[in-house]
């Protein structure tokens, strides 16, 4: 990085007004891009006390047709617009202020050239924009209809025709208040089981189990919320010709060491079928 | 310290008030627009009028210049500076450009001694207090040596060059460098910070 200079406070100075001429900028720019954070701090400073200088000008008054001529400029690209704010628009950011000083020559073709290159860059710009808001629109769309759908598979478990509900009880290992409710498909082997009061001990988990014809087999960790509440979905509880019953045992936290047997007390169980 | 009100919160300064409305802007609200135009158009005509003189242009500048805010207000970065400023600087920026072209430049100096009117905004109370403070700030800046007066004159109005303010003030470079930085810098001193933009 180029070593920072006093001279380099003065180029900011000149440069928060727009008054450096090219070989001065080119300087000073060159060493802002380098990161000098004694320059940046300082051209904030000066930049905001350069516009404190705007209230020197003597105060006028400006016509109030000009009030309703800007608001109605705002309010009709608003309403052609109304979906432009996004992030597209969150990623400009200002340009710093550039001299662009030249022959007024230079200047005019400069001036011309950018018009058209401006008009270009918004009419690119726009048609990109609303490109991709379509596309993401799309996007979005496809991502809820393929959840709204997923939610239509889960709530038919509830009104499939051969679907079985059952109520989990609590063994004597369990605390009273604990509840549980399966609900199994065996068309899909889909099922849905709530859980009440299920905040288990610090330092422990209960866990679900699928009592199949073979043994115990691990269905997972029931993860309560604040109130105890939980609702585990399984896409597959298990084989209809095999799965005799639910089951919930405690564990300490992490779940049993194997996924075919609890390690520790088993505190519900609900068998399908009676 | 900042006192609280009765409800505990601060009461929000201007400055609160227009990043707020930056904030509704985003939203697409426009009445955030209205807000913020009546709170500074007054500061910003009278900056233009002061660069461009011609009173038609000075309003297609600063339709322009607010178009533009609207457009871009997610560009605004508060740690560059406030919403003020950034307003200011936009149509200082625009009303430049347009006496960058010859025409302009000599109507802006034909009309620039137009009698200034007091201003007479759409929202009285804000309006009052809003005039109120640009006379403290006009007042602070008036006490500026004539010299540094100059310099941000010629820069900031008049858009020259440093190299221009030199052969225009019979001056060495680097005397017009330096003055503009103490300019900046005394500006900065004689303003109190609750008053800037």
């Amino acid at each position: 990085m180029s070593q920072h200079r006093e001279e380099h406070l003065d180029l900011c100075a000149g440069y928060a007004l727009g008054s450096l001429d090219d070989a001065d900028r080119r300087t000073l720019e060159a060493h802002l891009r380098e990161g000098c954070p004694i320059c940046a701090a300082e051209l904030t400073r000066f930049e905001s006390g350069a516009a404190l200088w705007a209230g020197s000008a003597p105060p006028m008054r400006a016509p109030s047709a000009l009030r309703k001529r800007v608001l109605d400029a705002v309010r009709a690209e608003a309403a052609a617009t109304p979906a432009r704010r996004g992030a597209d628009a969150r990623a400009i950011r200002p340009a710093p202020p550039v001299d662009r000083r030249g022959s007024w020559m230079t200047w005019g073709l400069a001036a011309a050239a950018c018009l058209g290159a401006v008009f270009g860059a918004l009419e690119w710009r726009n048609a990109t924009l609303r490109g991709r808001e379509l596309a993401a629109a799309r996007e979005e769309l496809a991502r809820l209809n393929a959840q709204l759908e997923d939610e239509r598979r889960w709530a038919a478990v509830l009104t499939a025709p051969r679907a079985v509900t059952v109520q989990l009880a609590a063994t004597p290992d369990g605390a009273p208040n604990l509840g549980a409710r399966a609900t199994y498909d065996p068309e899909t082997r889909r099922a849905l089981v709530v859980f009440s009061n299920f905040a288990a001990p610090t330092g422990n988990d209960y866990q679900l189990w699928a009592i199949l014809k073979s043994g115990p087999s691990s269905l997972g960790l029931i993860r309560a919320d604040s109130t105890g509440h939980a609702v585990v979905r399984l896409a597959d509880a298990g084989d209809p010709a095999s799965l005799a019953a639910f089951a919930v045992s405690l564990e300490k936290e992490g779940g049993a060491p194997t996924t075919t047997a609890p390690a520790g007390p088993v505190v519900m169980v609900g068998k399908l079928g009676g | 310290m900042v006192g609280l009100t009765r409800g505990g919160f601060p009461p929000m300064t201007g400055q609160d008030q227009d990043r707020a409305c930056i904030g509704r802007l985003l939203e697409g609200e426009t009445d955030a627009m209205e807000e913020l135009y009546d709170r500074h158009n007054d500061l910003l005509y009278s900056l233009v009028r002061r660069i461009v003189g011609v009173p038609s242009e000075a309003e297609d500048v600063l339709q322009e210049t607010w178009l533009h805010a609207w457009r871009t207000a997610a560009s605004y970065d508060p740690s560059r500076g406030s919403v003020g400023a950034w307003l200011v600087t936009m149509a200082r920026s625009r009303a430049i450009d347009r006496i960058r072209s010859e025409g302009a430049r000599r109507r802006a100096r034909e009309t620039a001694g137009a009698t200034p009117m007091e201003a007479s905004p759409n929202d009285p109370a804000n309006a009052a207090a809003e005039s109120e403070r640009r006379e403290r700030v006009r007042a602070a800046l008036a006490q500026l040596s004539p010299q540094h007066q100059e310099v941000l004159d010629l820069a900031y109005f008049g858009g020259l060059s440093q190299t221009e303010i030199a052969a225009q003030l019979s001056a060495p470079l680097g005397t017009v460098k330096s003055w503009t930085r103490q300019a900046l810098l005394r500006l900065s001193e004689l303003v109190p910070r609750e008053e800037w933009l």
